[in-house]
């Protein structure tokens, strides 16, 4: 069973959000760079599980730069056997699902994975479109995930219940929490990593589609309110023409 | 989850202050690069998010305990051994034939550094296990090495260092277990040893004690001890494991690092206590302090990160706590103004500020003397003897400064809180009760003093002090290049020549054999020597992030690499200045502690 996982690289969590260029680039000065915690802890996790069960081995894709080795590594140092990289600007999601279709399309996986989201852009884009130039089924938001035979069994979570489906043959999923847990890599698998395959393919033709015009960090939250507990009336007023909770 | 640990500050200190990937020219460390130990320290915070930090409260609140014949721990050990084997933890720094990946002391001690802050009262399980096997792999013969090694690293049996005995903590001269001879490398053991961290909980099936005894017939002092290794279980013939009569009687109660067990051992009561012998008869001592030496930064390291993670703590407290009004030049405050939060007071910023500089600095000191390890180890040229002689002159310092000047860090970080600092509803209590005990592991702050002043200073006719004085004015000489920081090199090479002016006058008592006099005010010594030495490594930290202003190096934030000159300046305000009482107590000439016989009547 072989299994393409497509990796994003994003800001660490915890880095400080700003812009340049009068708002229309995210401003990457001082800040960290992760795998996506979307792919990492749940796509890819959950395939090399299935792979450790039912044999086959774990690509990893990126598209991006040479500077995204770092997270390309990573994946390989959690278990995936090799990688590759399309080595092109991620310019908007569908520039990432051409090149990853145009890969994915001659090499037969039995399943694509990747994260139900980046947490930078939240696009929620890329599965969709690589599902749909592909031709393939897609399950998104997929918390749990059954192999038998050829049969995928899929539950994804909806608002107060689950959904369960069934999927034969190859198909594409977007993961989300509780898919599988976090593995940290350890010191064999990282020590390995540096070996595995990465191999570096150039892009397909596949033109951005979205450009941005402006991003906007949230307002600052205010500070807190004190109400005098005798003064329900000020409370209520607060709680309805500020918070507007009520 | 809070911040305890700054990754950024870490990568800075390893990177761009300390050049460690200098380390990857040497053959043992050919296997790495930059992202190899990137991912490692990123492995080690994920890791400490799940395992450690949320376990700090948990383990104060319900120590470990003795009860039934056995300690009980939290059981969050018994996962961590488990893990820390399976993963590669524990065999980290060993060589490859022994079973490691051959990793630089400098990022095992990082490595080390985000788990400590994470959980002070986790590593030392996993420290002192790599410390003994490591020991067993520098001295034990074949026979021991494969039967212990591969059990330890795997997380299966963990080790303790047994030293300290009853009547014998500082002074190992004074130990009295006995060890007679059974039959070739083995011998009963028969004593008691005290202290004993990590011992005897339930987390593993066997633990390896690496104990200090005296062979019968052995000469006095520390020149007739002899290193064994006794297991709580011994291997038969047929590989089967049988009881081997050194038990715990009882698990210490302590006011801090209270989920880490500290026993009671003894030794043969009821029956024999085989032990077997490490390395030659009578050279014990000797090849303990391998592993000392080591666990003397591993102290220090404790301290700083501990520190390190009550100075966000209470960071945090100050950038949300409400409270007073921010006082105005014109001399008056506005009631009717919204209250300022606190971190926008000064004494409340020179706190922070005194806890971020005694942090960042004791670390960056730990880095640079873990540096020095590895190219001692690796570095047959002069370079490499004279990283040996940098690290042993430093280590002492390295252990001392961030236990003293950490706990007072903690301390500040607690009064930053007010009286929320006192409550036992917020960690500062915590770490004030948990980083209090370094000053005392591992020899106390006396003892490295003598250490220091005793061994350091004078060995090899002072080189090593010649050679750290070298690198500071080397460092002097660098800043003195840049507009911002020449008056801050200036104002250390005023302060580096006190230390040479102490000795100038404490020399000559020890040149007439007046030991006493001579090291009397070791202690105050140290803190004139550690004060510059860390006045240094800001000054280190400065040039670092003025380099990296003036390229435009977008690696970290402006904000950051300018808070790293803030802070410098802050040291060179706060701290330094206090060399010159240092140096006045030095050359007082009263003796007011040394007295010719025993008298206690001033007391």
């Amino acid at each position: 069973m072989n299994i393409l996982v497509c990796i994003s690289k994003t800001p660490d969590t915890t880095s400080k959000i700003s812009f340049k260029s009068d708002n229309t680039e995210y401003n990457s000065d001082g800040v960290t760079f992760i795998m996506n915690p979307y792919d990492e802890w749940y796509a890819l996790v959950r395939a090399l599980e299935i792979t450790e069960q039912n044999g086959g081995s774990v690509t990893v894709i990126n598209v991006g730069p040479a500077t995204n080795d770092i997270i390309i590594r990573k994946a390989l140092a959690i278990g995936a056997a090799d990688a590759v990289r399309v080595d092109t600007e991620a310019m908007d999601s569908y520039v990432v699902a051409a090149n990853i279709a145009a890969h994915a399309k001659s090499k037969n996986y039995d399943m694509i994975f990747l994260g139900k989201e980046t947490i930078d852009y939240n696009g929620s884009e890329v599965g969709a479109m690589v599902a749909e130039i592909m031709d393939l089924p897609y399950a998104s938001y997929v918390s749990r995930l059954d192999i038998s035979g050829s049969t995928a069994t899929i539950t994804r979570e909806l608002e107060g219940g689950e959904e369960v489906s069934q999927i034969d043959g190859a198909f594409v999923l977007s993961a989300a929490k509780g898919l599988a847990e976090q593995r940290i890599a350890n010191m064999k698998g990282i020590m390995m990593a540096k070996s595995k395959p990465l191999t570096v393919v150039q892009p397909v033709q596949a033109d951005a589609r979205v450009s941005a015009v402006k991003y906007a960090v949230p307002p600052p939250k205010s500070g807190v309110k004190l109400v005098d507990p005798d003064n329900m009336d000020e409370l209520v007023r607060l709680l309805h023409e500020e918070a507007k909770v009520i | 989850m809070a911040q305890y640990v700054s990754l950024d500050t870490l990568r800075f200190l390893l990177y761009d202050v300390h050049k460690v990937e200098k380390l990857l020219q040497y053959e043992r460390f050919r296997d790495f690069d930059r992202n190899a130990f990137d991912m490692l320290l990123d492995s080690a915070k994920t890791w400490a998010d799940q395992d450690f930090y949320p376990y700090l409260r948990e383990m104060d609140e319900q120590p470990a305990y003795f009860k039934d014949g056995k300690v009980h721990t939290h059981p969050i050990v018994k996962k961590l051994f488990k893990e820390a084997g399976a993963n590669g933890w524990l065999g980290m720094y060993f060589d490859t034939e022994d079973g490691g990946i051959q990793l630089p002391m400098t990022i095992t001690n990082s490595v080390f550094h985000i788990l400590e802050a994470a959980n002070n009262h986790l590593p030392g399980y996993l420290g002192l296990t790599s410390g003994s096997a490591h020991l067993i792999a520098s001295f034990g013969s074949d026979d021991l090495k494969k039967t212990y090694i591969p059990n330890m690293l795997s997380g299966k049996w963990a080790g303790t260092m047994a030293l300290t005995e009853p009547q014998s903590g500082s002074s190992l001269s004074d130990i009295t277990t006995t060890a007679t001879p059974v039959s070739e490398g083995t011998y009963s053991i028969r004593g008691q040893k005290i202290f004993i961290s990590g011992g005897d909980h339930e987390g593993v099936d066997n633990f390896i004690h690496l104990t200090l005894a005296r062979i019968d017939g052995a000469p006095s002092g520390t020149k007739g001890i002899s290193l064994f290794v006794v297991p709580q279980y011994r291997v038969q013939d047929d590989g089967q494991l049988v009881y081997n009569h050194v038990k715990a009687v009882a698990d210490f109660q302590k006011m801090g690092q209270r989920g880490y067990s500290t026993v009671h051992l003894v030794y043969g009561e009821e029956d024999a206590s085989y032990g077997y012998l490490i390395g030659e008869a009578n050279q014990g001592l000797k090849h303990m302090f391998q592993m000392m030496n080591g666990a003397r930064i591993d102290v220090g390291l404790s301290a700083a990160s501990i520190a390190t993670a009550a100075y966000y703590a209470s960071l945090q407290y100050a950038r949300e706590r409400p409270q007073g009004r921010k006082l105005q030049n014109k001399g008056k405050k506005e009631a009717t103004n919204e209250q300022t939060l606190i971190i926008n007071h000064p004494d409340v910023r020179r706190m922070l500020l005194l806890q971020k500089a005694v942090v960042e600095g004791a670390l960056s000191l730990l880095l640079e003397c873990s540096l020095h390890v590895d190219i001692a180890g690796s570095d047959q040229s002069e370079t490499g003897i004279n990283s040996k002689l940098l690290s042993e002159i430093l280590t002492p310092v390295a252990k001392t400064y961030p236990a003293e000047m950490g706990r007072i860090a903690v301390n500040n970080g607690l009064q930053v809180l007010g009286g929320y600092g006192f409550c036992t509803d917020f960690v500062l209590q915590q770490y004030a009760r948990d980083i209090r005990i370094m000053a005392i592991y591992e020899g106390t702050t006396g003892i490295q003093s003598l250490d220091l002043l005793g061994r350091k200073i004078p060995m090899e006719n002072g080189r090593a002090l010649r050679l750290l004085s070298a690198q500071i004015m080397e460092t002097i000489s660098s800043a003195s290049n840049h507009e911002n920081l020449a008056p801050y090199a200036n104002v250390l090479g005023k302060h580096l020549p006190r230390v040479q002016q102490a000795l100038e006058y404490l020399f000559p008592f020890a040149l007439q054999g007046d030991h006493e006099d001579y090291l009397a005010d070791a202690t105050i010594f140290m803190d004139l020597t550690s004060n510059i030495i860390i006045a240094h490594q800001w000054l280190k930290m400065a040039l670092a992030a003025e380099n990296a202003l003036q390229s435009g190096d977008s690696t970290y934030t402006e904000d950051f690499y300018r808070s790293k000159v803030h802070t410098m300046k802050f040291y060179f305000k706060y701290e330094l200045p206090k060399t010159s009482a240092s140096l006045e107590t030095l050359l007082n000439k009263d003796k007011l502690t040394i007295t010719d016989t025993y008298n206690d009547s001033i007391f």
